[in-house]
């Protein structure tokens, strides 16, 4: 939202699925997270504990959401998040956005970024900052859509 | 835009050419909702189950129960509707929870959707919603209200079956006995029968259903932990045939034409600008000289009539 500007209850909501895609049951944050995200205007979901990634991916795509946000606090980020990543270009599925977030190394991070996992937000990390980026994701990904239909 | 593509999809019953138009549908406009729908329109025949109740008594968790059944019967689809903050007019869709395992093991399609502010337990799209499911090949599309109170009965004019789900402990025969919800159930369903106070709560529907003459409506009691009674919840379902639904059909329809009409009309009358000449008219006139002039001159006769005073004074 623009400075000096009214909120457009017109524009549809952002859509997110929030995930913990492996053995992680910590769902404190998550939900601190969900009610952030529905007090920023976005239409949220939640995967429930203990997701497969294909649950995470069926569900991204059953539901057509905008982001998946991952969430792992128990440090199989590396292993998690990467299996959702293949199993998404597998099906040739270009038009959702990753961000992820939870107990993750800074030297982990680069490579997160590099299979398209972005954000990679530790604690402590202001929720603003957290809303913002997922916004600006969503954003370009209904851009790319846009151009798809 | 190709539309063409994703309703091809949607026929063959692909489910992100499925999720994508749902999601055109809620977000992108009168245009493309028409396009999409003239397109599919044709197509599908399925039993719309709505299910309804007030909140906590496990709509959803009945839902997870009922589909994996119907499925041996036949495709089955899920639409499931929570409602929006009045606040920041975002929402927490919670429904798919309770239901995930026992969709997934069966490639069940599910979408839960806001109902962004809209009243009534349903969201403004759920028709449009309905027709792409069961155009998708559905047999069966099992339709979740938002947790509803006594006067959210939209879902009546929207299902074939309307299963209102209810509770014991919700309250006394008096409230049985209530205008609203308590009358538009098709089927009757006491879930949480472990709970104390379940027989007295079939007991006070069976009643009331009695006083009114409504002796065929089934009231089931149900275990959704054990599953007990499920059985009989579902040939109750499959019983009620669908050729004795056209008459509500097109009470639907009808609903879907106004609401279309209200929405176009409305449109036009808000353009409609403040000046001197148009507080002269009363409200009742005003609308009949809209509705005789037709949309495209009502703006022109109410501002050409604002110049005539300008110029009058001028």
């Amino acid at each position: 939202m623009d400075n000096g500007k009214n909120r457009k209850y017109t524009e549809a909501p952002i859509k997110i699925l929030l995930a913990k895609p492996a053995i992680d049951g910590h769902d404190r944050g998550i939900f601190v997270l969900a009610k952030a995200f529905r007090d920023a205007g976005m239409d949220v979901l939640y995967a429930g504990l203990l997701p497969t990634p294909e649950e995470v991916v069926d569900t991204a795509v059953n539901e057509d959401v905008d982001v998946i946000a991952l969430s792992l606090l128990n440090g199989a980020h590396m292993t998690a998040f990467r299996n959702v990543m293949e199993i998404l270009k597998k099906r040739g599925i270009n038009d959702i956005a990753v961000v992820g977030g939870g107990i993750i190394p800074d030297e982990d991070k680069p490579a997160l970024e590099k299979m398209g996992i972005t954000g990679n937000f530790g604690p402590g990390t202001p929720l603003s900052v957290i809303i913002n980026h997922v916004k600006k994701r969503a954003m370009e990904i209904r851009k790319l859509r846009e151009n798809e239909y | 835009m190709n539309i063409d593509r994703l309703t091809d999809g949607i026929l063959k019953g692909d489910y992100r050419s499925i999720a994508r138009s749902i999601s055109l549908i809620e977000n992108s406009g009168y245009e493309s909702r028409k396009e999409i729908i003239s397109r599919i329109y044709r197509y599908g025949n399925a039993k719309i189950i709505g299910i309804t109740g007030p909140p906590g008594v496990g709509k959803s968790t009945l839902i997870g129960n009922l589909a994996p059944m119907l499925e041996d019967h036949g495709k089955v689809s899920v639409l499931a509707i929570d409602p929006a903050s009045p606040f920041s007019g975002g929402a927490i869709l919670g429904n798919r929870i309770r239901m995930q395992a026992a969709l997934t093991r069966r490639g069940i399609y599910m979408r839960s959707v806001s109902n962004r502010l809209y009243n009534g337990g349903l969201s403004e799209y759920t028709w449009d919603i309905t027709k792409i499911l069961e155009a998708s090949g559905s047999d069966f599309v099992i339709l979740e209200t938002v947790g509803s109170g006594q006067a959210d009965v939209d879902i009546m004019n929207i299902a074939d079956i309307t299963c209102v789900i209810l509770a014991p402990g919700l309250g006394d025969e008096i409230q049985a006995i209530k205008s609203g919800m308590m009358e538009i159930g098709d089927i009757f369903v006491i879930n949480k029968t472990d709970r104390e106070g379940s027989y007295l709560a079939i007991k006070d529907i069976r009643e009331s259903l009695n006083m009114s003459n409504k002796l065929s409506t089934p009231v089931i009691g149900l275990n959704s932990i054990t599953g007990e009674n499920y059985d009989e919840f579902v040939a109750h379902i499959l019983k009620l045939d669908k050729k004795n639904f056209r008459e509500k059909y097109y009470r639907k329809l009808k609903m879907v034409v106004m609401e279309t009409i209200y929405n176009k009309y409305s449109k036009y009358i808000d353009s409609i600008e403040y000046n001197n000449g148009i507080l002269d008219k009363d409200p009742y006139t005003m609308a009949e000289e809209i509705l005789r002039n037709g949309l495209g001159k009502v703006r022109r006769t109410y501002n050409s009539h604002s110049e005539e005073e300008n110029n009058h004074i001028g």
